[in-house]
């Protein structure tokens, strides 16, 4: 990538003109996922999620950065429920990232959609362009009561008003553990080292969460599992978690 | 000195024009409320240089607006959804945007240069030239050749003949 | 052309300056009101938002964007009206184009600026939204042009400037007309306005030129700013945005709703400032045929796009247009319809058509149907979009309808403003279309 041709060749493709460094991946197996919201909770207390409170739930203005989507079918008493964590699928080819007009939000060396909370202006472009609706909006600048401050987690940012926010797979963690890594000796960030905090707090060890650059981790066989999909794959967003669908008897 | 005929009609103007230019006076002014094809003739206008500036300046404009946009893409690399860092569709937008945007300022840089205008100091006027009259202006006019100039005025049918001093 | 009889070139300086230098206590009245209902309803609630957040506004998780951006558009499109008049017209050499398109201009004018307005309540964090021009600074960082937003921040503030120097332009000989008959301080400062300008036969063909090749910029900027806007929408993914007709569906609905705030204002200039003379039954028939014309086209357009959406049933376009057509805002949709495509039918008639009260009824049937259909556009597909989980709804609160109604009256003050410092019908052209001032004629 040295001489300027090659350079703006490189440029004008489409795609990433380099590798990622470490391509951050989860799986999701929604076998078994239980619906019991334990991720919703870990992140709320990691990630400094506002509570927006019972009027503005009732508003549709609640924050979760990971939400368990619920969905039914058939009358009772045949009723069966299917539900689905739904949170930022951290696209490689996101429409998110394309919308925003002050680059507020682009895709890092890691393969993570990065949300840079102090250049957001609120144009909320890219929660329309979202075909999940993963990224949230806040509307107000929501206060923690005392003592609830003192639950806030000082390695995430509080964020006001008129910015968008959505999940990061915990790039504070990612960042303290590639930290650790590197005053260890400059090694790379072993399988293992990093878990958000929906993962580490899963009963059932239902999301898996890794490296999949890595050939020997976890994640990366998990995503190869031939119940594997990503959601709304034909809109051709590559995301980077991957389901494993249910196994129906 | 300059002296300054109105003309209730546009023949009579016309005509006093093309006989003031044939006499020898060549600093003309053909002043009217509403423009005057034949008039342009008379002064030797054909097509103005104003085009020259409005496609200088959309050239301008498309090398600035592609500039722009590629320049501030590479200067910080924020890879965006996959897309190219040097995308071109999008960045036609912006080139066009551009191109129009410096067209139109070009062209009116080339309005104030090519008519002279802003030209705020005095000038021989009638205040009728913008309501109804057709005015000449004939500037550079030695005394001697005053009375001459005059005579052509009366026998077009100027129904106002006055004698300006310069700087006046 | 003229109703009453054809006035003399001196009867329309007299006619039209007056207007400008004669002003009744009406007028400062009405001022006022327009003033403090631009106040009231625009300037005091988005100050209550600035302070509070956006949340003040009905728009949740479901529905991020609402009414400032659909009545953004619906302003960017009426702005269409004065170059489709002043631009197009102009090239195709139109008469009755002369005495309507300062107004015009002036009105496109003043709905950029309004449109503008609606972009800084719409967004989160308006104190940083000069982060979204290419200005250089400390941070060294840079807009990301590969976004639509950004080629709406290019193709306005273009449109704006043309614009502006546009109608500037135009008027700079009547400034000088203006310069002639006042005194005082007005006659310095119409001098500076005017450039000094005369009435030479040189300064008549630079500003004949370079007004021909202001029209010939600005009719293809005109076309793609909307088309821009349209983008906004059109480049996401999402079921009710994502069509290719997208584009020339809003530049359609742009001049159509445009040319049908044109007969408002002419109304309103016949009315208040007893333009009788200029503005006639030939303008209101012309204008009444443009109507028509725009609105079979509007119409064909959203039968295209109904036709081909319900033919290709992908079912995420389905969900959207059957959540369009019956759903909750299915009145709003039908109302849109009606108002667009089946009042503006009425004009067949000779009758409706040379009436200026019954014109001025449809045209403002028409505009409330463009504004609805903004708001249909906006609110009903983004509460369906692809996982049903998160399907929801958007109500406006009441901080968006005021702002709605207040930014009428900012586009009232504006051109309050503006007849009393510009000449408000044009005087050289329609000096134009008068019986030459020669022996034989």
């Amino acid at each position: 990538m040295s001489t300027i041709v090659e350079k703006i060749s490189a440029y004008s493709k489409p795609g990433y003109y380099e590798k990622f460094d470490y391509h951050w991946t989860m799986t999701i197996d929604l076998d078994r996922c239980t619906g019991c919201e334990a991720c919703m909770v870990a992140c709320q207390a990691e990630n400094n999620i506002p509570i927006v409170g019972e009027e503005r739930f009732a508003q549709s203005r609640e924050i979760k950065w990971i939400r368990i989507e619920r969905y039914w079918e058939g009358e009772y008493p045949n009723i069966k429920m299917g539900f689905i964590p739904m949170l930022c699928q951290q696209c490689d080819d996101a429409p998110c990232e394309t919308a925003c007009p002050v680059y507020a939000t682009y895709h890092n060396q890691d393969g993570l959609n990065t949300q840079i909370y102090n250049r957001c202006i609120g144009t909320r472009t890219c929660a329309v362009y979202c075909p999940y609706e993963v990224r949230y909006f806040n509307w107000f600048t929501y206060t923690w009561d005392e003592p609830l401050e003192q639950q806030l987690n000082p390695d995430v940012s509080i964020r006001e008003k008129g910015v968008m926010e959505k999940c990061t797979f915990c790039i504070q963690r990612i960042r303290t553990a590639k930290d650790n890594a590197k005053d260890d000796g400059r090694r790379r960030v072993r399988d293992g080292e990093v878990t958000p905090a929906c993962v580490q707090s899963c009963p059932t060890e239902a999301l898996v969460f890794g490296n999949s650059n890595d050939p020997e981790a976890k994640v990366t066989k998990m995503m190869n599992n031939p119940r594997g999909y990503t959601v709304l794959e034909e809109l051709n967003t590559t995301p980077s978690i991957v389901y494993l669908t249910k196994v129906h008897s | 000195m300059a002296i300054v005929g109105s003309f209730a009609f546009e023949e009579d103007f016309l005509g006093a024009a093309k006989t003031l230019k044939a006499s020898g006076f060549d600093k003309l002014s053909l002043l009217s409320p509403i423009p005057v094809e034949e008039a342009y003739e008379v002064i030797g206008l054909d097509k103005s240089r104003v085009r020259h500036f409005s496609l200088a300046g959309a050239i301008f404009g498309a090398i600035a607006g592609f500039a722009l946009a590629v320049g501030t893409a590479l200067v910080f690399i924020l890879p965006t959804g996959g897309r190219a860092i040097i995308s071109v569709p999008p960045y036609l937008i912006i080139t066009y945007e551009m191109t129009i945007l410096f067209g139109v300022l070009f062209t009116l840089l080339g309005f104030h240069f090519v008519s002279g205008l802003p030209a705020w100091r005095d000038r021989p006027y009638l205040d009728s030239a913008g309501i109804d009259r057709f005015v000449i202006v004939v500037e550079g006019v030695a005394a001697d050749q005053a009375t001459r100039a005059e005579a052509i005025f009366r026998d077009a049918g100027a129904d106002e003949i006055q004698q300006v001093e310069d700087g006046q | 052309m003229f109703d009453h009889g054809q006035p003399s070139y001196a009867e329309v300086n007299k006619d039209i300056i007056s207007t400008m230098l004669e002003t009744g206590p009406k007028y400062w009245m009405l001022l006022g009101g327009t003033m403090s209902v631009a106040g009231i309803f625009f300037f005091m609630p988005w100050i209550y938002q600035l302070f509070v957040g956006v949340g003040a506004a009905g728009m949740n998780h479901n529905a991020v964007w609402g009414s400032y951006l659909s009545n953004f558009i619906f302003w960017i499109g009426l702005s269409h009206s004065g170059t489709l008049l002043s631009a197009v017209l102009h090239i195709t050499n139109s008469p009755w184009r002369k005495a309507v398109y300062r107004s015009a201009e002036a009105m496109t004018l003043f709905s950029l600026m309004t449109a503008a307005l609606f972009v800084m309540v719409h967004v989160g964090r308006v104190w940083f939204v000069h982060w979204s021009f290419p200005i250089p600074n400390q941070m060294g960082l840079w807009p990301n042009f590969r976004s639509p937003l950004m080629f709406d921040v290019m193709a306005i503030t273009t449109y704006l400037t043309a614009s502006s120097i546009f109608i500037y332009m135009g008027s700079v000989p009547d400034f000088a007309a203006v310069r002639d008959a006042s005194t005082g301080l007005r006659r310095r400062l119409y001098t500076i306005f005017s450039f000094g300008w005369r009435g030479t036969a040189r300064e008549w063909h630079t500003l004949g030129w370079a007004y021909t090749f202001f029209a010939v910029f600005v009719i293809p900027l005109a076309v793609s700013v909307h088309s821009i806007v349209s983008w906004d929408f059109a480049l996401s993914a999402v079921p009710g945005f994502h069509h290719t007709i997208f584009a020339p569906y809003f530049v359609c609905g742009a001049i159509y709703s445009g040319t049908a705030g044109i007969v408002t204002v002419m109304y309103c200039l016949r009315k208040f400032l007893g333009f009788s003379r200029y503005i006639g039954q030939v303008h209101l028939d012309s204008l009444g045929k443009l109507l028509i014309a725009l609105s079979m086209i509007w119409t064909y357009i959203n039968i295209v796009e109904l036709f081909t959406t319900w033919y290709g049933g992908t079912s995420y376009e389905l969900e959207a247009l059957s959540f369009r057509l019956t759903g909750f805002y299915a009145p709003m949709y039908w109302e849109m319809i009606l108002f667009c495509a089946f009042v503006p039918l009425l004009m067949l008639s000779k009758k409706i058509r040379w009436s200026w009260n019954k014109m001025l009824v449809v045209s403002i049937l028409i505009n409330i149907g463009m504004l609805t259909e903004r708001f249909i556009i906006v609110a009903t597909s983004q509460p369906r979009k692809f996982l049903p989980d998160s399907f929801g709804f958007y109500v406006p609160s009441w901080i968006e309808i005021s702002i709605t109604f207040g930014s009428f009256a900012i586009f009232a003050t504006l051109f309050l403003i503006f007849i009393k410092w510009v000449p408000a019908i044009s005087l050289y052209e329609v000096k134009e279309t008068l019986k030459p001032l020669r022996r034989d004629a």
